[in-house]
């Protein structure tokens, strides 16, 4: 494997800057290679550190990141993750998430370049969660956990400094959204009365995994006065009605996030997922009147001709098209919430297990580590 | 677009202002820095008929005038 001595010869693979923070955080904001925050000088000392847990050659092409298309090697992935505050043993989640957002489906050129302001949201599962110390209960979508907001944060940077994701330019977000700072947590397995995520997706339990969901921030849903199962969906279908989502438009895949108080409740009352979905499905709907004039007849009676052409007010709009649409993961600590995800609709879901080079399933983070 | 560009056909992306930059680096990104980007008033979205028409009435000279270059 060539040495990072060797590949920090390659034109513009490395500069030179005098060794003190301020001057080479200056420097990098000058050159837009930020999030806005200080960053972590990526040395090349640090950046071969971040690389011990790397089982591929530093300069291999791992995607190539849209809307730049600029090329995502473990080196400038690993620089990045070092501006970011990871630790070397976070960097596989990294890789693994930014292969997830760069498969077709997902859809990150229109994410990365749109007026809306998704951001890629990444749900990791499996035992390398909790290895990583992976945040899955009390804010897990917030601050204070280091994996959750230096593996976010990497993601962004990458997103910016390989993708060109730069406001104005690359990212055209009308306002943006303070998800793009850093949107990653762990889906709370064991507070989950249900198969995990990625087990229903298809993968062994054993296995670890990211989802990745082209994602609006969380709208949160307040029940403490539901007992029933029927009660809490109700409240969740309720939370899901928006005449201003983008997933009315599209076959969009919106994400519920429920609290484990009240997905104990809803399991205890019968519900698999699957009927759970059914239900939201079923109830998440809103009369056509509710959405305004322009929208029905430039929008729902085009992207639906056949089932709005002669509809009345009063006619069913679904907010999700199928229910095996809706994902469902349970995250966060003890209260009687749970949130409503919307997306960017033109976008699915993407999930990736973590594997080693040879095909097998990484059973934990040290069989990365270099030999 | 820039794969029509590159086959040789009269191509252009018609754009508002505020997208001017997306376009121009795009173009380049795809390998075709000089393909022709032809500006709009902004917005696009959120009009009527009428006001869509207007602003295709502003594209369509850039559009002829593109056309008789590229036929000299």
């Amino acid at each position: 494997m060539t040495g990072i001595t060797e590949l920090l010869k390659a034109k513009g693979a490395s500069l030179e800057a005098e060794d003190d923070f301020d001057t080479v955080n200056e420097l990098m904001r000058d050159r837009g290679w930020s999030d806005g925050l200080p960053v972590i000088p990526p040395t090349a000392a640090r950046v071969e550190q971040m690389l011990a847990f790397c089982d591929r050659a530093w300069d291999e092409p791992v995607a190539k990141i849209a809307p730049r298309y600029g090329e995502a090697t473990p080196l400038r992935l690993a620089a990045n993750a070092v501006m970011a505050g990871c630790r070397p043993d976070y960097f596989p989640l990294l890789v693994l998430a930014i292969e997830a957002m760069c498969e077709e489906p997902f859809n990150l050129y229109a994410i990365q370049a749109t007026t809306h302001l998704c951001a890629p949201l990444v749900i990791v599962n499996g035992p390398v969660a909790k290895e990583l110390d992976v945040n899955a209960g009390h804010n897990a979508f917030g601050p204070g956990w280091q994996a959750n907001a230096a593996i976010g944060r990497a993601i962004r940077l990458v997103l910016v400094n390989i993708g060109g994701a730069i406001p104005g330019s690359g990212d055209m977000s009308t306002f943006g959204a303070p998800s793009k700072f850093s949107y990653l947590a762990a889906e709370n397995e064991e507070a989950s009365p249900w198969e995990p995520l990625h087990v229903e997706r298809g993968l062994p339990r054993t296995a670890s995994a990211v989802t990745v969901i082209g994602a609006e921030c969380p709208h949160n849903v307040n029940d403490h006065e539901s007992l029933t199962a029927e009660g809490i969906l109700t409240t969740i279908a309720g939370t899901m009605l928006d005449t201003g989502a983008n997933d009315v438009f599209y076959e969009a895949q919106p994400l519920v996030v429920m609290g484990p108080e009240h997905a104990k409740t809803v399991a205890e009352g019968g519900f698999s997922k699957a009927r759970a979905k059914q239900f939201l499905h079923e109830h998440a709907h809103l009369p056509l009147g509710r959405f305004s004039r322009e929208n029905i007849d430039r929008r729902l009676r085009v992207t639906w001709k056949e089932r709005f052409a002669g509809a009345g007010p009063d006619a069913p709009v679904p907010m999700v098209q199928r229910a095996e649409d809706i994902l469902i993961a349970v995250i966060g600590g003890a209260g009687k919430h749970s949130a409503v995800i919307n997306t960017f609709g033109a976008t699915r879901a993407v999930t990736r297990a973590l594997k080693l080079r040879d095909g097998r399933y990484a059973s934990a983070i040290a069989d990365f580590r270099k030999k | 677009m820039c794969e029509l560009r590159k086959r040789g056909l009269i191509t252009a992306v018609i754009l508002s202002e505020p997208f001017l930059k997306l376009g121009k680096n795009q173009s380049r990104v795809f390998g075709v820095p000089d393909l022709p980007l032809l500006l709009i008033a902004h917005p696009l979205g959120g009009l009527d008929l009428g006001g869509v028409k207007g602003r295709a009435q502003h594209a369509i000279p850039q559009v002829i005038e593109l056309i008789k270059e590229n036929y000299k």
